[in-house]
């Protein structure tokens, strides 16, 4: 490490507000740790994830910077959540999975009760990864399905099949572990019954748990430049925006509870790991473009995965970007990132886990979109409204 | 003393970019003004805007000594700009000099600006040197050019010098050729002090810089000197030439050129084209200079209300150092407090918008350009309108007047069919053509000031393919069928968005501002309606629908940073917009009004 700050260091509690005493968790030692591994088995059109396809040759490179990176923990961190995700994670080799595992298990021992999740994509769920994963104690499969329409799929540029998703989720189910499974929704040229669909047999795929994202283009993927050049006809927002609200009125209807934006869960099943995000919480993280925040220091990793390794090779910091954050920005985030879950802040428990009140940080803006009906003030709680819910990022800036 | 028959007094003038600095350099270099080591590239164009750009803004006067057949001269050298914009600052210029170097580019050969300041100088009574420079260049029409200037400006072609001020060859003979045929200042050492001032600027520790040219007499250090038209009295601290820095001396005298400094710290007192005497018994004032004409005005307004004295503050800064621009406090109910600002031309609006953005911390909205216009109303009154939002009702106008200016365009002779056609597009009148060699013709049309300055240069160059120029200078105000169309946002009036057109163009500018705007102004949780009008007259309407959708899907650790900076960043936009009833419009919303509606 020669210039950035140490990034898995427990950072020392700075208090910056001498007269505020926050009790808020990123003060801790995180509980919390998100492990990215970078492969897959090709690169999806829509995608912009942090990845490298046809490139299994790094896979070795990877597991040795990945283990670097880690022994700068200097000792084991018990946490209570742990997710390896991607890329593909089940796209290592058994040999590599099984020493990615190791590895991480060292470094990251499951307290009691945790939750271990790991990311697959539906086609590599085969016997010998999956006996792998329970005997490492994963109680979480987090499927790439998408969807369960063949056309769909193809649209996606998806190497799985509908068949694939359903013998993975059976033998997930043998191994005893929870089954999340995301889906994409206003794909072009999808209809609101091709969704309609998917999301009646998500609910009977036995999945306790649905992630559903609006398909976006980014910048710099295949599907932004077909779109760009007309070869590609996004959704209409109308359309786009009933299959939302399809999502959500099925789901629930269905018994799930809708937590937060994109997410679903049947009761006692929501994703510990990701609240940790939207409710402030410390999180370590390893791999290329892994994000982490220790203390009030958030930093993210470089995001080429070569780079990544390079520089953890040369005794080289692995990290981009850094940013120390305020108790303020952190009682920011806190506010920004804990309205995305449905039942909202606690207006009398906020004030203490940040050292500030609610209305002191944002008061006009709440006000006012309180009044335009996009947020509720009810029973204690701040919280989106469905209104607020469908146009919440046209919100977020005037709070931040 | 130094004998009067030893100075010289000349300005560089000509087209932009065709060479005048370089020369400058050339000259400051073979008379060891500056060192070898301190030569860059058109020196005296050392302010940073002029640096960027690659052109001169501001006149700028060097003394020089230079031995000629065995006697030592001073010359005093005004380098002059050449864009259209700067005229003023050239007759300024032109009126401390007995001679002016007319150069001309032996490529591109006679510009419209060539014909102006040629016409300029010669108004001046000035010995005028043609020169055509750049013959190093491979595709130099020296000899054709020496035809053109003969044949479009009455001068001999085997009087025009010739010379390369990027090689530095015949440089020597034009200097030779300033002390043989310009003539030496003529002035009075004896009589009493009488000095014109030609330019000044503030420096934040000295006060106001005077740059003065002695008539006749003599001025010393410490004496004390009056400013004849505010009748102010001042001891001179300093005095000197530009060489090209300040060079502090005992005296200036009849003839020469140099700078005062007064230890004025009150701006009012200097005023350019002011005459500086005794205080006892003094001299006549000099004629002074005409005033600058604005052509154009727009508003400028601090994004943040609260910097409004910030923004006062730094216009009055750029004032001291530029009297052809002025401003006044106005306001506007989309946009608050601001001030309604007068500029030379557009490069001049542009470049005083960059420098307070450059020197101020203050975030600007702009409002679009508009020339003067002047109306007399049915109750008798005659009304100088500078904003559209002072045009009256229709009922009240007795008559509307706007500005016409002549404009010389010239230009190969192969191109004069679509320049005609652009100028009757645009309701020009047909003036004259004239051949200023076979292929070369300069075509004179009147045009509405308005015309000329939104888009005609930028029509010309493509309509020429780049060959053509055009000068302009104005005739006056003529009636013509203006009216004043108003645009709506979601049902309010925005004043800063109005605009004064032809009644036949309304309808295109209509539909184009509406158009345009609904592409600047973002999608609102409501529907939002554009409308332009004609008092109550709705002549177009365009509607930005209501945002329905706007979530982000996918949120967790890595995403976090991510999204924050682009809030934060959305955010400090949505700050610097302006809201009327609850739309925001962006800044750039405010410039939409230029949008002319396509070819014509
Ligand atoms: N080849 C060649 N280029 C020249 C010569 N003189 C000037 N230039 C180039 O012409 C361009 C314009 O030169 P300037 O000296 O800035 O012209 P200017 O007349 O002062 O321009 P403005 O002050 O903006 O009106 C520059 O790129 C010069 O290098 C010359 O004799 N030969
Ligand atoms: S499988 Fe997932 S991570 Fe991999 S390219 Fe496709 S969308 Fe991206
Ligand atoms: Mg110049």
């Amino acid at each position: 490490m020669k210039t950035e700050p140490d990034p898995l260091k427990p950072a020392a509690v700075v208090d910056e507000s001498p007269n505020r005493s926050p009790d808020f968790s990123p003060h801790l030692p995180p509980r919390a740790t998100y492990i990215h591994v970078p492969f897959c088995a090709h690169r999806c059109g829509y995608c912009n994830f942090t990845l490298v396809a046809d490139r299994e040759d790094l896979i070795p490179a990877y597991l040795h910077a990945l283990e670097t990176e880690l022994q700068l923990l200097e000792q084991p961190r018990p946490v209570d959540t742990l997710y390896i995700g991607g890329g593909t994670p089940t796209w290592l080799d058994v040999d590599s999975l099984q020493q990615l595992l190791q590895i991480v298990l060292h470094w990251f021992p499951p307290r009691r009760q945790a939750e271990f999740t790991v990311e697959a994509n539906p086609a590599d769920v085969t016997p010998p990864r999956m006996a792998l994963l329970t005997e490492a104690g994963v109680t979480r499969l987090s499927l790439g399905a998408q969807s369960f329409d063949p056309t769909k799929l193809r649209t996606l540029e998806r190497d799985h099949t509908a068949g694939d998703i359903q013998r993975a989720v059976q033998l997930v189910r043998q191994h005893g572990q929870q089954i999340a499974l995301d889906l994409i929704f206003a794909v072009p040229s999808e209809t609101q019954s091709v969704w309609q669909d998917d999301l009646d047999r998500a609910v009977r795929s036995g999945a306790s748990h649905l992630s559903t994202y609006g398909l976006t283009y980014e910048k710099g993927t295949p599907f932004w430049t077909r779109r760009y050049k007309g070869q590609l006809r996004a959704a209409a927002e109308e359309d786009e925006l009933a299959m939302y609200l399809t999502a959500i009125d099925t789901l629930t209807a269905a018994g799930f509870e809708h937590y937060e934006i994109s997410n679903f869960a049947r009761p006692g099943c929501k994703s510990r790991h990701n609240e940790v995000y939207w409710t402030g919480g410390g999180y370590y993280a390893a791999g290329p473009g892994a994000a982490r925040l220790v203390g009030n220091l958030r930093q993210s990793n470089h995001r080429s995965t070569t780079t990544y390794i390079r520089r953890l090779a040369s005794g080289d910091s692995p990290v981009a970007e850094a940013e120390r954050l305020s108790a303020e920005e952190l009682a920011r985030e806190r506010l920004l990132f804990g309205l995305r879950r449905l039942e909202g802040i606690d207006e009398a428990q906020f004030p203490q886990q940040t050292g500030f009140q609610i209305d002191e940080l944002a008061g006009p803006a709440v006000r006012h979109y309180v009044d335009q009906g996009l947020l509720a003030r009810q029973d204690g709680r701040l919280r989106l409204t469905r209104q607020g819910l469908v146009v919440s990022d046209s919100i977020w800036p005037d709070l931040l | 003393m130094l004998d009067l028959k030893y100075i010289r007094n000349f300005s560089i003038v000509a087209h932009i970019d065709h060479g005048k600095s370089t020369l400058a350099d050339r000259f400051l270099q073979l008379t060891g003004t500056v060192d070898q080591r301190e030569l860059t590239e058109q020196m005296l164009d050392d302010m940073a805007l002029e640096r960027a750009r690659g052109i001169t803004i501001k006149a700028r006067a060097v003394t020089m000594h230079y031995e000629h057949q065995g006697q030592m001269y001073e010359l005093n050298l005004i380098d002059t700009p050449g864009h259209v914009d700067f005229h003023y600052e050239v007759s300024r210029s032109l009126a401390c000099c007995e001679g002016a170097l007319l150069l001309v580019d032996a490529f591109q050969g006679v510009e419209a600006q060539t014909v102006a300041n040629a016409y300029a100088a010669m108004e001046h009574n000035l010995e005028i040197l043609p020169v055509v420079n750049k013959i190093d260049l491979t595709h130099a029409r020296t000899d054709e050019v020496c035809e053109e200037i003969e044949q479009s400006l009455g001068f001999d072609a085997a009087d025009v010098l010739r010379c390369s001020a990027k090689s530095g060859a015949g440089v020597d003979q034009v200097l030779a050729a300033v002390i043989d045929r310009i003539p030496p200042p003529e002035g009075d050492l004896r009589e009493r002090l009488q000095a014109m001032v030609f330019d000044s600027h503030y420096d934040e520790y000295r006060g106001a810089i005077t740059y003065i040219r002695v008539i006749n007499g003599s001025i010393r250090k410490g004496q004390k000197i009056k400013f004849l038209r505010t009748g102010s009295v001042h001891d001179v601290l300093e005095l000197g030439h530009f060489r090209p820095r300040r060079q502090p001396s005992q005296q200036l005298q009849a003839g020469q050129v140099g700078y005062l400094i007064c230890n004025i710290k009150e701006l009012g007192h200097v005023h350019i084209g002011d005459t500086v005497s005794t205080v006892e018994d003094s001299a006549l004032p000099l004629p002074g200079y005409e005033e600058p004409k604005r052509m154009v005005y727009c508003g400028l307004y601090p994004s943040d209300g609260e910097n409004f004295e910030e923004l006062r503050e730094a216009l009055q800064k750029l004032a001291i150092n530029d009297p052809s621009f002025e401003f006044q406090p106005e306001t506007s109910d989309a946009l608050g407090f601001g001030f309604r600002c007068g500029f030379l031309g557009l490069l001049h609006m542009e470049i005083i918008q960059q420098r307070l953005e450059q020197e101020s911390d203050v975030d600007l909205v702009q409002t679009a350009p508009n020339v003067t216009y002047e109306v007399d109303t049915q109750d008798g009154r005659r009304l100088t309108i500078h904003t559209p939002q002072d045009v009256p009702d229709a009922g009240e106008i007795e008559e509307f007047r706007q500005p016409v200016v002549r404009v010389s365009f010239v230009l190969p002779g192969d191109y004069i069919g679509p320049v005609m056609k652009l100028c009757e597009d645009r309701r020009g009148k047909y003036v004259r053509t004239e051949y200023l060699s076979p292929a070369r013709a300069m075509v004179v049309y009147d045009l509405a000031l308005a015309e000329v300055i939104y888009d005609l240069y930028d029509k010309l160059k493509s309509a020429t393919k780049g060959f053509g120029t055009m000068d302009y200078e104005l005739l006056g105000y003529f009636p013509a069928d203006l009216v004043r169309l108003d645009i709506l946002v979601g049902g309010n009036r925005v004043d800063a968005l109005s605009i004064i057109c032809d009644r036949a163009d309304a309808d295109r500018r209509g539909r184009a501002v509406v158009k345009k705007l609904r592409k600047e102004i973002n999608r609102h949780m409501f529907e939002v309606a554009l409308q332009a009008a004609i008092g109550s007259r709705v002549i177009a309407r365009e509607t930005i629908s209501a945002l329905r959708k706007n979530v982000t899907a996918k949120c967790y650790g890595g995403d976090i940073s991510r999204k924050k900076k682009l809030w934060a960043k959305q955010r400090e936009g949505k700050k610097r917009m302006k809201s009327v009833g609850s739309v925001d419009i962006p800044q750039k919303a405010f410039l939409a009004v230029l949008e002319s509606g396509g070819e014509k």
